[in-house]
Formats: C-alpha cells, sequence, structure tokens
C-alpha cells in the first residue's frame, strides 16, 4: 500500500514538473542527427530509453546509446575519443575525467547546457566532483561516498554489534566468515584497476594517513601504504570467493545472493540491497558509514560532451540538450518512481516527500551520515588511470599470491610513479 | 602473343594492389609509429627511433608476456591436436554414418560460437560459487575452488575454453581426411591382424601427415589470436599470469596508459618473432 501510494505521489510529482518545466524547454529542434552516447550500464539509463520519444519531440532527433561495463567502457571511450570520436556524449567518472579534460576531448558543458535544466540542483559534492581545473565538465548520472551494508540476522545470531571501527571490523569479518555453511565474512575488490582493487584499497590508505606525495615527492612506499595493503591483504583472507579476481559486480553479487556478512562499497548498492529484484536479503539489511578510519571513496560519473564527434556550436548545443535533458528533474523523479535510489543526484529529489516516501528512514539517514566520511582518494592528475592501474596490477599479484613482499611492490610503485612525475 | 601473357596480370593486378594495401599501410604504420612517442593523449608525436625496443628488454611485464605467450601456444596447440586426433579416430572407428553426421553438427556448434560469448558462458561456468564446472568438487569437499583466481590453474582453464572449441572442429576434419584416405592399406593392416590403434600409429596418421602438419600450423597462428578468451576471461590475471603478448599491448595502448607507440613496438616484435619462428619450422618439417 505504501509501495503504491509512494508509486502515485512520484507520477504525479513528475506530470507536474513536466508540464511546469515542458514550456520553457519547448523550441525549434536543434538536434539535426541521431546523438550517440557511450555508456555503462545503468537502470535509470535502460528507464530513459522508454521515453525516447520525449527527447525526439524536444530536439527532433533520436539517441542511441552503447552499453559497455565499467573496465570496457573506460578503455573504449578512450580509444575512441583519442581517434575517430564516433561519440557525441561519453559517460565519464571522476578517475579519467582529468584526462579527457586535459586531452582536449572534451567539450566544456556549462556553454551548452541550457539554463532551465538547473544545473545548480545538483548535490554538492557531486558538481565538486565534476569540475576539473575550474570547468564543469559533466552532469551526474550517479555519485556519492561509501556505505557499510551489513546483515542484521547474522550478526545478531553472533551477538556481535555492528563495527565502527576498523579493528571491531576485522574481529567481525573474522568471527562472522564460516565457509561450510556458505557464508563469507567480507567482499572485496581483487581486480586490477584505479577503478578496481586500487579504488577500495585507496579508502584503507587514505584513512590511515596515507599521502600521494610529501614535499612533492611521491610518497606510495610509506608506513601507511605497508599497513593499509597489509589490512587489505588480511581482509581478503575472508572475502567471498570469486571476489579475488572480481570487481563491483562479483563483491555486490555475492553479497547480494546473501553469501556475505558486511560489504563496505559504493553507495548505490545500499539501494540494490533493498530492491527484490536483485537482492535476497532485502529484509535483513542495515547499513551504517564505513568503519573509522576508513575514508568513503567520493566519486561521480556522469555524461560530457564530446569534442570530435560535436565539431560545431550547433552539434555540441545538441549533446548539451541530451546531457540536460537525460539528468533532468523529470528523469530523477522517474528514477525514484522506480526506486532507483542510487541514480539520483539533485537536491530537489532528496528533499522531496516522495523521496522520504520511497525509501523510508533508514536508508536516507545513512547515505546521509556518510557524507561527513566521503573524501577525493585519487591523485586529481590525467596521470592517474596509469599511475592507479599499475598498482592494480601489483595489488591483484599480492591478492593471488605471486608477489609477497608488500614493502618491494610499493617501493617498486614508488620508482613508477617518480618515473612518471618525472617525465 | 605478348598481348595474350599481359592478360591475366591486368585482371590480377587490381587484386593485388587492393591486398598489398590491405597488408602493408597498417604494417608500415604500425613500424613508424613504433619508432615514435606517440600517446593517445597528445596530438604529436617525436621520433624516438629505438628507444621503446630497448625499454621492452628491461620491461619484466613485456619477459612475462612472452613467456606466457609461448606457453599458451605450446599448451593450446598440443592439446586442440591430441583431442582432434583421439576423437576424431574414435568417431572414424566406432560410429555408424548417421552418429558420425550427428557428431559432426554437435562438434560443429562451440567454433560457430563468438569467442567472446564462449569466454563468458565459461567465466560463468568456472565461477566458485554458482559455476557448473565446479559444482561436483564443491558437492564433493564442501570447498571452493577458484581456478581462474589461481596463477596456476588460469591458463590452463581458459585453454580449455580454446581446444573446447578447436579441438571438436579439428576432430571433425581429421574425421573427414580419414574418411577420404584409400581404404586398401588399411583393410591390409587389419588382415595383418593389426590392432585399431596400431593401424593409425604407422598407417592412417603417417598417411595423413602433411594435412595434420597444416592443422598444426593454422592453430599455431589462430591462437596466436587468444586476445578475446584472455580479456573476457582474466585480463590477463591474476597478477600477469596469464598475460599474453597481444593482452599486454593492448593494455599499455589502450587500458593502462595510452602509449600507441609502445604497445606498437610490442606488436612489430610479435610479427617478426612470428614470421622468423613459422619460416624455420615450415623449412623444418617440408
Amino acid at each position: 500500500m505504501k509501495t503504491k501510494f509512494a508509486g502515485l505521489a512520484a507520477s504525479t510529482a513528475i506530470a507536474l514538473i513536466f508540464a511546469c518545466t515542458n514550456n520553457a524547454f519547448a523550441q525549434s529542434p536543434i538536434c539535426a542527427d541521431t546523438v550517440h552516447v557511450l555508456a555503462q550500464p545503468r537502470d535509470g539509463l535502460t528507464l530513459l530509453e522508454d521515453y525516447r520519444d520525449e527527447f525526439k519531440q524536444l530536439s527532433g532527433a533520436d539517441f542511441q546509446i552503447d552499453y559497455l561495463n565499467e573496465g570496457d567502457r573506460r578503455s573504449k571511450s578512450q580509444a575512441d575519443a583519442s581517434t575517430i570520436g564516433k561519440y557525441n556524449v561519453y559517460y565519464v567518472d571522476e578517475g579519467n575525467l582529468p584526462l579527457f579534460a586535459s586531452s582536449g576531448w572534451l567539450v566544456p558543458l556549462m556553454d551548452h547546457y541550457p539554463a532551465a535544466y538547473d544545473y545548480a540542483d545538483f548535490d554538492a559534492g557531486r558538481q565538486q566532483t565534476a569540475t576539473y581545473d575550474g570547468k564543469i565538465w559533466f552532469a551526474p548520472v550517479l555519485g556519492g561516498g561509501d556505505i557499510m551494508v551489513y546483515r542484521k540476522d547474522l550478526l545478531d545470531a553472533a551477538g556481535i554489534a555492528p563495527p565502527a571501527t576498523l579493528d571491531e571490523l576485522k574481529a567481525a569479518v573474522e568471527k562472522l566468515n564460516d565457509p561450510a555453511k556458505g557464508i563469507y565474512g567480507i567482499a572485496l575488490r581483487g581486480k586490477r584497476g584505479s577503478g578496481d582493487n586500487v579504488w577500495r584499497w585507496m579508502t584503507y590508505f587514505k584513512g590511515m594517513g596515507g599521502e600521494w606525495f610529501k614535499d612533492g615527492k611521491p610518497a606510495f612506499n610509506s608506513q601507511a601504504a605497508v599497513d593499509a595493503t597489509n589490512t587489505y591483504l588480511d581482509l581478503f583472507k575472508y572475502s567471498a570467493p570469486g571476489t579475488q579476481t572480481g570487481s563491483w559486480d562479483e563483491a555486490t553479487g555475492a553479497f547480494l545472493s546473501g553469501q556475505v556478512a558486511i560489504i563496505i562499497e559504493s553507495a548505490p548498492l545500499a539501494g540494490m540491497t533493498i530492491d527484490p529484484a536483485v537482492s535476497q536479503v532485502t529484509d535483513k539489511v542495515a547499513f551504517l558509514p564505513p568503519p573509522a578510519p576508513l575514508t568513503g571513496g567520493g566519486f561521480a560519473h556522469g555524461f560530457a560532451i564530446g569534442s570530435k564527434a560535436n565539431p560545431d556550436k550547433a552539434s555540441q548545443d545538441c549533446a548539451g540538450l541530451f546531457v540536460a535533458w537525460s539528468t533532468s528533474k523529470e528523469n530523477e523523479a522517474r528514477r525514484l518512481a522506480k526506486g532507483q535510489s542510487g541514480e539520483l543526484n539533485r537536491s530537489s529529489i532528496f528533499a522531496s516527500v516522495e523521496f522520504a516516501k520511497t525509501f523510508g528512514d533508514a536508508l536516507p539517514a545513512a547515505l546521509a551520515a556518510t557524507a561527513s566520511h566521503t573524501a577525493v582518494n585519487f591523485w586529481q592528475d590525467a596521470r592517474w588511470p596509469e599511475l592507479g592501474n599499475q598498482w592494480g596490477i601489483e595489488l591483484e599479484e599480492l591478492i593471488a599470491g605471486t608477489r609477497t613482499d608488500v614493502k618491494g611492490s610499493l617501493d617498486e610503485l614508488n620508482a613508477f610513479a617518480t618515473n612518471l612525475v618525472a617525465q | 602473343m605478348k598481348q595474350r601473357q599481359a592478360l591475366p596480370y591486368t585482371f590480377i593486378l587490381p587484386t593485388f594492389v587492393v591486398l598489398a594495401i590491405l597488408a602493408f599501410v597498417p604494417t608500415i604504420y604500425a613500424v613508424i609509429i613504433s619508432l615514435q612517442d606517440r600517446t593517445l593523449s597528445a596530438p604529436g608525436a617525436d621520433f624516438v627511433w629505438f628507444k621503446n625496443y630497448l625499454q621492452l628488454f628491461g620491461d619484466r611485464r613485456f619477459l612475462n608476456a612472452l613467456w606466457v605467450s609461448l606457453k599458451w601456444e605450446v599448451i593450446t596447440v598440443t592439446a586442440t591436436m591430441a583431442v582432434a586426433i583421439v576423437l576424431g579416430i574414435l568417431m572414424f572407428d566406432a560410429t555408424g554414418p548417421r552418429m558420425r553426421n550427428t557428431l559432426t553438427l554437435i562438434f560443429l556448434i562451440p567454433v560457430l560460437l563468438p569467442r567472446v560469448c564462449a569466454a563468458f558462458v565459461w567465466k560463468f561456468a568456472f565461477h566458485p560459487l554458482y559455476g557448473l564446472v565446479t559444482y561436483p568438487y564443491r558437492a564433493l569437499t564442501g570447498k571452493t575452488l577458484d581456478l581462474l583466481a589461481d596463477p596456476n590453474a588460469a591458463i590452463f582453464a581458459i585453454a580449455f575454453v580454446d581446444v573446447w572449441q578447436w579441438g571438436f572442429f579439428f576432430a571433425v576434419i581429421i574425421l573427414k581426411l580419414l574418411e577420404a584416405l584409400p581404404p586398401q592399406p588399411l583393410e591390409a593392416a587389419r588382415l595383418d591382424h593389426a590392432k585399431g590403434w596400431q593401424i593409425h600409429y604407422f598407417v592412417s596418421l603417417p598417411m595423413l601427415r602433411t594435412a595434420l602438419i597444416s592443422l598444426v600450423f593454422v592453430k599455431m597462428i589462430e591462437s596466436l589470436r587468444s586476445f578475446d578468451l584472455v580479456y573476457v576471461m582474466t585480463r590477463g590475471g591474476p597478477g600477469v599470469s596469464t598475460e599474453t603478448l597481444d593482452m599486454y599491448a593492448f593494455s599499455q595502448g589502450f587500458i593502462e596508459s595510452g602509449k600507441i607507440s609502445y604497445a606498437s613496438s610490442m606488436a612489430v616484435i610479435m610479427m617478426i618473432v612470428t614470421l622468423v619462428g613459422f619460416t624455420l619450422l615450415w623449412k623444418k618439417v617440408k
């Protein structure tokens, strides 16, 4: 009943918002050709495809979204943007934004973003992540920090309080790990990559006081880095099978299928755990910010205008219209109506009555509580993907056991970074 | 008379020109790029001549990739030929025409499946928690088996998929080759009371020597293109234990750092090693 009412309320809100704002956006068609978009699979984007007629009416053209999973999307978009430039709109993220922006592969967004779509309404943290070198480059599709999701039933049965510190986390994970019963203490990411295993490792590194540079010199082999790596490797002893070379999909998949006790992951996971369509533990989960001193990995993904496929102002305006429309208040309200909590980015949506009605009190409160733990952990530089990926391989080797010398590996990384910075 | 001799060349020339452009232009371009310091993120590039090549021989991942590629070639070519010969002979000896046709059809299905699809299907089959392949181990021991996360087993798990696709296909080819052999030598061997394996070991397989060597070469060339399987199933991991040369070149060019010139120098080395290696092998077996 509550869900039905929430759905009805959200639908009414969409209709009202659209009725009020449609006139503001009404204009002569500005797109001459189909807008080609490269993205990664998101429920919100699948939903967007149901409303393609609306975009046609608005712009005069259709859109075509090609989907690739995260790692493939990153490499494909880099290859495309630097060579033929087939895509009008790229799905970019916090990690590759500096590279894309400094290489001239993107057009600054705000020159082509219709003011009526109210960019200032986006969450302030996400706006900050979308900014590089003083310019805004993308409109957020999703973002946030990290959240700890745990199985209330398992912790209660074991008489364990939800961990608030890293030491408590280690103890809880060890105690809850029971492979004979098909339960694993935690699910981490082992797959190589700046956005995969390194993304999760960074929260330990930064939380333990690690810095990428000290006095202008790389400091990747600091004691904090050694401690963070050892902690990560220790926790991996209790990580679900398949995660040793897995990433988001494998880690969250193990949790959603009911085989993991505690997981600390990017915030969109929280909404997924209470969605019966994808989760088998909907009534058994609870949320908290990550245990201290872990810093939540602040991130944002979004749509940006490609420069090669949009050589003139008209095509840039067209791509800008798609970016604005696809991330508009109306489309966020539609995602809210479908219960897609992980793909909401606008302050007006978070503050809406429909948001509270749809998700109750616990999830919004937990998401709000994670804000103070969220930080930008990675090195905001165009060379970050190269450096992060180098460490990703070494870290995967440490997890797999083909390397055992943690300090030696970090020394090697430091030498790599020193060489990279000197180039 | 001269005009009559020139006519065939007139017709052949355009085809040769097209083939030459398709074959040589990208190759020459790759060689030129390998002598530069071109990256994806910068529009310009300078010639650094052999710097990339010299750098390669101090790169532990490149040396590892050479070793992994060699292992991959040996494992996949040997296993494919062994599976194909055994299955081909079994079908020839133990099945009637109808069964042979049915098996032929079934054995052709794996190779018709796109490699990326096959890789995804088997990746899931090898999953330690949900996989079909790992299920018996889970059921018998109560433990999980993560083959793709094991640095020693991962290359064999990927090779298994390659052999599943090509071993069955080659088995069909070998069956058809056996069927095309003249029956008299086989009949004579049977009259001399030769056992089944002796007939094949001493008579039929030696008669197929040239065809089998051709199949080995085809498989060697095919195995060099392992990229799609490795990319989907392990992306070169765990660590660098399944990182073949083409996988490493792609990583350097498009995933990790956008070093197109460095990746091209690997491609050129791979081309040279392949050309020299295959020429020597071909001359030896000839």
